[in-house]
């Protein structure tokens, strides 16, 4: 897997509106390693989602500069990003955001098809993904026959199916009971260690955030605090975090 | 590999929509059948005016000498030999199937006396024989009889002429006419019977004479004025008049016509009939285009959040673009088929026999020296056929691409805002 890190330099986001322009993003600096297991947590409208979205390219920073890996997303093109974002990043969402048209099955292997993987490996993969986040016999259901949960499994299959370094997860468990918010979370974090897969959450779920082990507070647009623990490198063990309130 | 992704994406989104799919689809075919059954009946209405006119008139295709269109003047007349060179030529054609007669005629414009009256007219020397198997004139019989094979003398007149004349039936009237050598000369016949054309310049002012008397009369042994030549269809004038105007080696003697040529009064109201469904099909056209467009553009306006998530997923601008493009293509794609096949069956289906306008008519019409039928067959041409589809087809294509344009330039992030 490619080694990616996140690294933002004075990134603004600023959207033109009247009577005044909202700074939703205001100078935030920081570095995410590759591998680690990240949540960024703040009320809403703390630009959480907007940096998120900035640093998966699916919108532009008006100031900064963001890179992914050696990728500097601020200077990439939208199709050099959507080639990036096919190739390494992986996104869930809070309103899983699966594809109504296609079923669980063509969801999840949606992004190997545009990479053109075989239709036999692209199989394969997803029936030993879905076998392990238990989506078992759910394969030929459309998003609208299956639950919450099963639909966000599903988007998390298709986020991490093909393998990407980075995963970027907006209010993944926003949607989700308590069960089903920690079953996915399982899920995540073994990706996470077991591939190295980095996932960078949005969130404002305390249940993710006990569970990051560097968490980022955003309050109005700027970083409040950062506190972060030894992320976890493929094979090792993670014990749970404590949680940074 | 990915045209196969994105078209298979079109392809689920209107089979998601079906409801949508099927509105907008059936709005296309519907125009489609009606643009096939409009453009039937306009080509079947024309080949009528054009049959019954090409068949009192100089033929589908005619052959004259020059000048003769232009001056009709006896002067500028085919000769014996260029006659039989015409017939030979006939005769040869590679495709005479197409050819479904001839027939030779001497015209002259002249003046027809009784003891009564005098009344200018066009005479037209004709082979009764072949005559009859080409022109209506002689199925318009009101009284007597139409010339036959053997007659000299005896003319086949108008009702109105005869009334006008205060001829019956065996009653004798005198031609008078400028002969080939200048001279005015007189010719006495006997009224063999009548016809009403319910073209009055016809019924006023035409007489039939035996071909043979008209030559000897005018003093023109073997000569026509006009070959004309009737064909199966108007479709296939074009071909025959240059294969024909080949066999004839381009003859500066021999002009060889086709009916828009010799007859361009009709070829004007044909035209003009033309312009007015030209007309017609663009409203059409522009209703079925608002009727797609705005379908294509409500389907890509309810569905940015399902662009955007393409986009976050790896999909470019252009690539969500002609996921939606392909959409229109496809509907349209099917639409331009199933509504040829609707246009054409229910064309042909319940209109095969004509269909009578006959109460729209309050009397006899006529132009161009034919009277209007009132019951219209419809005309396929295969080329309309496959111009209307294509036309369907291409104005759902251009429909489709402003919101193509739409989708490509969604910004994916604040498209995935969008409650779908």
């Amino acid at each position: 897997m490619t080694d990616l890190s996140v690294r933002t330099e004075d990134v603004w986001k600023i959207y033109p509106q009247e009577p005044e322009p909202v700074e939703a993003v205001r100078g935030i600096t920081l570095e995410i390693e590759s591998g680690d297991f990240v949540a960024m947590a703040g009320p809403s409208g703390c630009g959480k989602t907007t940096l998120l979205n900035m640093i998966g390219g699916l919108t532009d920073a008006t100031r900064g500069r963001i890179w992914v890996g050696d990728h500097e997303m601020t200077r990439m093109s939208p199709k050099e990003r959507a080639r990036l974002r096919l190739d390494h990043i992986g996104f869930v969402f809070q309103a899983y955001n699966l594809l109504p048209v296609l079923s669980a099955l063509e969801n999840a292997e949606f992004t190997l098809l545009l990479r053109g993987v075989p239709a036999a490996e692209r199989r394969r993969r997803v029936h030993a993904l879905f076998d392990e986040i238990g989506l078992e016999g759910l394969a030929d259901r459309r998003p609208g026959r299956l639950s919450g949960g099963q639909q966000q499994r599903v988007a998390v299959a298709r986020a991490v199916v093909g393998e990407p370094a980075l995963v970027l997860a907006d209010e993944p468990t926003a949607n989700l009971d308590s069960a089903a918010s920690a079953s996915l979370l399982d899920t995540m974090e073994r990706l996470n260690r077991e591939h190295g897969t980095t996932f960078v959450f949005a969130t404002h779920d305390p249940r993710v955030m006990d569970r990051a082990r560097r968490l980022i507070r955003l309050v109005d647009g700027r970083i409040e605090s950062d506190e972060r623990d030894a992320p976890v490198r493929p094979g090792e063990t993670h014990a749970p975090a404590t949680s940074t309130g | 590999m990915r045209a196969l992704v994105l078209l298979r994406l079109a392809a689920r989104s209107l089979g998601r929509n079906l409801r949508r799919s099927v509105l907008t689809a059936a709005a296309m075919v519907l125009g489609l059948a009606l643009l096939i059954f409009s453009r039937a009946l306009s080509d079947g209405g024309h080949e009528q005016w054009i049959e019954s006119a090409v068949r009192m008139g100089t033929g589908h295709v005619a052959v004259q000498a020059p000048l003769h269109l232009e001056t009709g003047r006896l002067e500028h007349r085919l000769d014996s030999s260029a006659v039989a060179r015409v017939v030979g030529a006939l005769d040869a054609l590679p495709n005479h199937d197409a050819v479904r007669t001839w027939t030779a005629r001497m015209s002259v414009d002249g003046l027809a006396s009784s003891a009564a009256s005098a009344v200018p007219v066009r005479i037209e020397g004709v082979d009764p024989l072949r005559e009859a198997s080409f022109s209506d004139v002689g199925s318009k019989l009101q009284e007597g009889r139409y010339l036959e094979s053997g007659d000299r003398l005896h003319a086949f007149v108008g009702v109105e002429l005869a009334r006008r004349l205060e001829l019956d039936v065996g009653n004798r009237f005198v031609l008078t006419a400028q002969s080939a050598a200048g001279d005015v000369e007189g010719q006495l016949v006997r009224v063999a019977g009548t016809f009403r054309t319910g073209v009055a310049e016809l019924d006023e002012g035409l007489v039939h004479v035996p071909i043979e008397t008209a030559r000897s009369w005018l003093g023109t042994p073997g000569a026509a004025t006009t070959v004309a030549v009737l064909l199966d269809t108007s479709l296939d004038t074009e071909r025959v008049e240059s294969q024909l105007a080949a066999a004839l080696d381009d003859d500066d003697g021999i002009r060889v016509m086709g009916w828009r040529e010799a007859a361009p009064d009709l070829d004007s109201a044909v035209r003009i009939d033309d312009y007015g469904d030209y007309i017609f099909h663009i409203v059409l056209f522009a209703i079925v285009a608002l009727a797609i467009l705005n379908s294509v553009l409500i389907s890509v306006l309810g569905r940015r959040r399902e662009f955007g998530i393409l986009q976050a997923m790896g999909l470019t601008g252009a690539q969500t673009g002609i996921v939606v493009f392909l959409e229109g293509l496809l509907l349209t794609a099917a639409s331009g088929v199933l509504g040829v096949v609707v246009g054409f069956l229910f064309t042909w289906g319940l209109f095969r026999d004509g269909l009578d306008f006959s109460a729209l008519m309050t009397s006899d019409m006529s132009f161009s020296g034919s009277v209007i039928d009132p019951v219209v067959v419809p005309f396929f041409q295969p080329r309309q056929l496959v111009v209307s589809a294509w036309s369907i087809v291409i104005i759902g294509t251009v429909a489709s691409l402003y919101p193509a344009l739409r989708a490509s330039r969604l910004d994916p992030a604040e498209a995935m805002k969008f409650e779908q």
